[in-house]
């Protein structure tokens, strides 16, 4: 193991690491643009020429291995005065887009001037053109060939992260373009991608362009929901300027690194997909006895709400109620589930739905379409066998249903989501406006993932949480207030007042979750004792 | 290029036989494709990528990056003019002003006969009979006015 | 010129010689020996000895070269031949090619036999259409004689894929000539691994240039000791230069390393053209730093000229008499650069084509008083920061001439055209 001095630190590392690497161990940051941890090395860039002693040139950190003994001086003036020749040749054919460039704030050649520039500009010659300009080359992005400083992260990313090869660097020297090959586009499964990985403003989303200046943006920590992976998220979201956006809160979401799950990675589907965050809410409690909704306040709705369930527990009929939990409800909620219905009340839970069609790939897509299929399964509510709750709905066996979400419509058709509300008292908890929730008797909007404490277990097993980003829409509420406050309601109080009590209080009794708290499941996620990697 | 490209097949197999690994092969099949159509199209790029086992996309970086694959036609008469220094020196600069006169065309344009395209090329390592220019494979030099005349007047009837 | 030549020998034949003529002139005895008579290891030694250095312009020992190559690899050995010649002043390789195709055949015979290697290719630069033709048409004929294919002699099974390039100067530097003959574009790799270690198809590699392997015949002919007495004691043999630009006889012209430049000039080309006074030279290919006309008591091998602040590189001599506008020959050196840059690495890209455009308005008469400085900064900041040397060698051309002709820059920018009137126009704007 090398042991080697940068900046008058030493270090030891394992033999193989780069400079670069050992670097961002001590927390010392070298600029770089072409270097990437997820995709293999150019060193084209050379903004990260550091100084070693004894050699007899800067060295690109990024591909340098350490060596024993070695001396390396990130901050001399060798090694600055390189840096800023470098972003001087950067600098020379980048045309002055910054007051309308989306990548402004978080650019990383602003942000590398800014730190290591600062020269007077001394390029006064025309700088070359190029044949595309804010060019849309696929549904998810638009290139600005000027703007690209060739450090070919994208090509790479292309060729060896979605093996997609749409995109190559063409002709040479300042001329070179980077382009799709005539013809075709930039189309794959993730090709958002490259909008991450891009330092600069050349590549840049279709679906943020121009929505809001970056320097807006607050981050919170999440995962998404559109899949089984459960990639790490971060939320990017604006509450004070409502004239950005039509209102919406969420402006974008960013994959968020997490080596076990997504790495830097995320699917266009998970990516683009947040926008029923702040779309079609239901933001209202609704009451529809006859043909028509009545809008109700909370109060009333939740007193209807017991009302029916302690009736049906007076006719000793609880035995005819079900309760549909939803993959897509978190830990904490569906252990409230199990809590409050199946065991308190003794109805049944039965997770047995119909979910709609979707196909994986061997990358990050999985089939199963839900976030938590995992959890409902660890926690003992994915159905036992015999008739599934909606079966026995339509034979008329049931009197109440509780359906957390479940588009019923979508997933049987109009006949039997009909049928069923025929027969049952059809109580709807869920967030957006669902062919369902027109039906159903009675609605409790509920809240998204964004507005959540809680967790979700991915395919594997790993249990990830979800950090709040914001209130739950105006007047939808989380569903674990509604669970808690249902659970009071019908005299059955349950002894919890945050999400974080109710996940540390799964592990005593599901032995899956032994030992997980939020403080050991962290950022990065913590695997279920039983985990094993399984693609569901 | 689709009833071309059978005709090719013989030629692609032995070209292919040539190399150990087959994307090597790249830079020969697209002489090969180029000398057969006069350019390299799409469908050639294509072709060449299915031989070769390398994406279109860099296909095309290779057709674009080097000065030699063009994909677009020319004229019958490819006149390469060396503009580096040592053929400067020896008054390449005036042979490329007279082809230009007597041609009526700028550089990287093509007589609209379709007879001659004039193009102006770095060092073709014959400085020893500069000024001089490549004319389709045959290199020609020393040029002046008389040796340009003489060149024009057996281009013409070239192929 | 009372040396007895050696790489020239068969030059002066304009149709080459032939697989008989070469034969019958000594072809082939070197190969024998080395093959019947000889280890691997005896004939890396011979060549080491005899000072045999790079002729394509780095200048590194070709015996310690072949060195590298692991003794045991469990992967194929290559050997590469790059005639991919494109220094602009030089041709030397293309003659051999063309003139003497079996001279370079029997070097890259021996070189493999060398290095362990069964399969060699050559590339040649996509231009030289003639030689690729009568290299092939050799290479047919040294196989009809048993010399390619298997059993060379009975000892060595080797083939030779004949490869064209396709118009990239680049491509002449080692790496990049590796990853175009891969074929992919001429982008020159990060080292390490250098290529004795891992070059083409990530197997152990020997790229060579023509002449140097053109020379190891004689020198295993003759004997080690002769071929380095022929030079001086770090540089062997001799050396065959391409002189051209304003000279009476434009050619190559072989003499021993150490023949000085002056002589090279006025006793094998003939002298300045016309009898004009001499302005400056170019000792190395355009990437060489410009000597003066007092500067060319200098001799040609690698040591001496380094020393004298320039290069020996490909050993193209371009030649300025006192017509020659040096702001005209500079931007003319930066077209070049600007047109051959692959584009890689930032420093290169930009730089060429910056250094490019301030010239063009220096030269054009709209020169600014800081843009001297502006060239040499971006020279500066070109040198040692890229991942192959063609940056450095376009950094040196604007060092040299601004600092050795500032004079005629100055004033370029102060009057917007230069005092030199002359019969062609081509030397000035």
């Amino acid at each position: 193991m090398p042991t080697l001095t940068i900046d008058g630190r030493t270090v030891t590392v394992p033999s193989g690491t780069t400079i670069i690497q050992a670097t961002d161990q001590l927390g010392i940051t070298v600029p770089r643009y072409c270097y990437h941890p997820g995709l293999t090395i150019a060193g084209n860039c050379r903004i990260c020429l550091v100084e070693v002693e004894k050699a007899p040139k800067l060295q690109i950190a990024c591909y340098t291995p350490v060596a024993d003994g070695m001396v390396v001086h990130t901050g001399s003036e060798k090694t600055l005065t390189a840096r800023q020749e470098v972003l001087e040749f950067l600098l020379v054919n980048h045309p002055l887009d910054c007051p309308v460039c989306d990548q402004a704030g978080e650019c990383e050649l602003q942000n590398y001037y800014m730190d290591h520039g600062r020269y007077e500009a001394r390029f006064a010659e025309q700088k070359v053109k190029k044949s595309k300009k804010a060019a849309v080359i696929g549904p998810t992005v638009v290139l600005d060939q000027e703007r690209c400083i060739l450090c070919s992260r994208c090509v790479r990313f292309t060729d060896e992260i979605s093996k997609t090869s749409e995109l190559g660097i063409f002709n040479r020297g300042d001329h070179a373009e980077l382009d799709v090959v005539p013809g075709k586009t930039l189309d794959n499964p993730y090709s958002g991608n490259v909008v991450d990985i891009c330092p600069v403003g050349a590549l840049t989303d279709r679906d943020f362009r121009f929505k809001a200046r970056v320097w807006y943006l607050s981050s919170s920590p999440s995962v998404c929901p559109g899949c089984s992976r459960g990639c790490n998220i971060d939320l990017h979201y604006v509450l004070d300027r409502p004239y950005l956006a039509d209102g919406a809160r969420v402006m974008r979401l960013k994959p968020r690194y997490n080596p076990a799950v997504n790495q830097w990675w995320m699917c266009d589907e998970g990516r683009y997909g947040y926008k029923f965050i702040d779309q079609a809410r239901l933001v209202q409690p609704v009451s529809r006895l006859d043909a028509t909704a009545h809008p109700l306040v909370w109060d009333l709705a939740m007193t209807e709400a017991a009302q029916r369930l302690e009736e049906a527990k007076a006719n000793h009929q609880l035995g005819q109620w079900g309760v549909l939990p939803s993959p897509q409800m978190t830990n904490e909620e569906l252990f409230l589930v199990r809590q409050l219905f199946q065991e308190r009340l003794g109805v049944a839970c039965d997770g047995r739905v119909a979910e709609r069609p979707g196909s994986g790939d061997n990358f990050l897509i999985t089939a199963d379409k839900s976030p938590n299929r995992r959890g409902l399964q660890a926690l003992g509510l994915a159905g036992t066998g015999g008739a599934t709750l909606v079966e026995r709905a339509m034979a008329g066996e049931l009197k109440g249903l509780v359906v957390f979400g479940h588009d019923l419509v979508a997933l049987y058709g109009e006949a039997v989501a009909h049928k069923v509300a025929q027969q049952v008292f059809l109580i709807y908890v869920g967030s957006n406006d669902t062919a369902t929730s027109r039906l159903a008797h009675l609605v409790l909007p509920s809240a998204v993932y964004a507005e959540k404490e809680g967790t979700f277990t991915n395919c594997d097993g790993r249990v990830q949480r979800l950090v709040k980003a914001f209130e739950p829409l105006k007047g939808s509420r989380g569903e674990l207030e509604i669970l808690l406050d249902l659970a009071r309601r019908v005299g059955a109080p349950l002894p919890y007042t945050t999400a974080s009590e109710v996940f540390s209080q799964i592990g005593p009794v599901v032995p899956a979750f032994e030992g997980l708290t939020y403080g050991t499941v962290g950022l990065q996620g913590a695997p279920l004792t039983t985990a094993q990697a399984v693609s569901v | 290029m689709s009833a071309d490209v059978s005709a090719l097949e013989p030629q692609a197999k032995e070209i292919l036989a040539r190399y150990d690994q087959k994307q090597a092969a790249m830079l020969p099949l697209l002489h090969l494709v180029q000398e057969q159509v006069g350019y390299i199209p799409p469908e050639g790029e294509q072709w060449v990528s299915e031989k070769t086992g390398v994406a279109v996309v860099h296909v095309h970086e290779v057709v674009t990056f080097y000065t030699m694959y063009r994909t677009k036609a020319i004229g019958r008469c490819h006149l390469q003019v060396c503009t580096n220094l040592p053929c400067v020196l020896r008054g390449a600069e005036s042979v490329l002003a007279y082809l230009k006169e007597r041609l009526g065309i700028d550089v990287g344009q093509t007589t609209p006969d379709g007879k001659f395209t004039l193009s102006s090329v770095e060092c073709l390592c014959a400085c020893e009979i500069a000024p001089m220019a490549q004319v389709n494979d045959r290199y020609v030099g020393p040029l002046d006015r008389a040796a340009v005349d003489r060149l024009l007047e057996e281009g013409g009837h070239v192929l | 010129m009372s040396f007895e030549p050696v790489l020239s020998r068969r030059l002066g034949r304009a149709a080459g010689t032939w697989y008989d003529a070469y034969a019958a002139d000594g072809g082939y005895e070197a190969a024998k020996k080395a093959l019947t008579a000889m280890t691997p290891a005896q004939v890396i030694d011979e060549v080491t000895r005899a000072n045999l250095r790079g002729l394509g312009g780095a200048g590194f020992p070709t015996g310690k070269k072949w060195s590298f190559i692991p003794k045991n690899s469990s992967k194929p050995v290559y050997l590469v031949v790059n005639a991919d010649e494109g220094e602009p002043g030089t041709f030397k390789d293309r003659y051999l090619l063309e003139r003497d195709p079996h001279a370079v055949i029997e070097g890259m015979l021996i070189a493999a036999y060398a290095i362990s290697s069964h399969k060699a290719y050559i590339y040649i630069r996509g231009e030289y259409v003639e030689a690729y033709r009568r290299f092939c048409r050799a290479v047919e004929e040294a196989r009809a004689h048993g010399w390619v294919g298997k059993g060379a002699q009975g000892v060595w099974d080797w083939e030779i894929t004949v490869h064209r390039g396709a118009g990239a100067y680049i491509c002449g530097e080692e790496t990049a000539l590796l990853t175009s003959l891969e074929g992919g574009k001429g982008f020159p790799r990060l080292k390490p691994p250098f290529p004795a270690i891992s070059g083409l198809f990530a197997s152990p590699t020997i790229v060579n240039n023509v002449e140097t392997l053109a020379a190891v015949p004689p020198i295993l002919r003759r004997g080690a000791a002769w071929f380095a007495g022929l030079g001086t004691p770090k540089q062997g043999g001799t050396r065959l230069f391409s002189v051209c630009g304003h000279v009476t006889t434009p050619g190559v012209y072989e003499a021993p390393v150490s023949v000085t430049l002056r002589s090279l000039i006025e006793q094998h080309a003939g002298g300045v053209r016309g009898g004009r006074a001499l302005k400056a030279v170019i000792p190395g290919g355009i990437s060489a730093k410009i000597l003066t006309a007092s500067e060319i008591d200098v001799a040609m091998d690698f040591d001496s000229l380094m020393a004298a602040g320039t290069m020996a590189g490909s050993g193209g001599v371009i030649v300025m008499d006192d017509t020659t506008c040096m702001v005209k020959a500079l931007w003319t050196a930066a077209k070049f650069f600007a047109h051959e840059s692959c584009g890689q690495c930032s420093p290169c890209r930009e730089g060429t084509g910056w250094i490019f455009k301030v010239l063009t308005r220096v030269l054009h008469g709209q020169g600014r008083p800081q843009d001297l400085d502006v060239l040499l900064s971006a020279a500066g900041g070109m040198e040692g920061k890229t991942i192959c040397v063609f940056a450095d060698a376009a950094a040196w051309p604007v060092q040299s001439y601004i600092r050795k002709f500032r004079r005629e820059f100055e004033q370029h920018i102060a009057t917007g055209t230069c005092d030199l009137t002359r019969d062609y126009a081509d030397a000035h704007h």
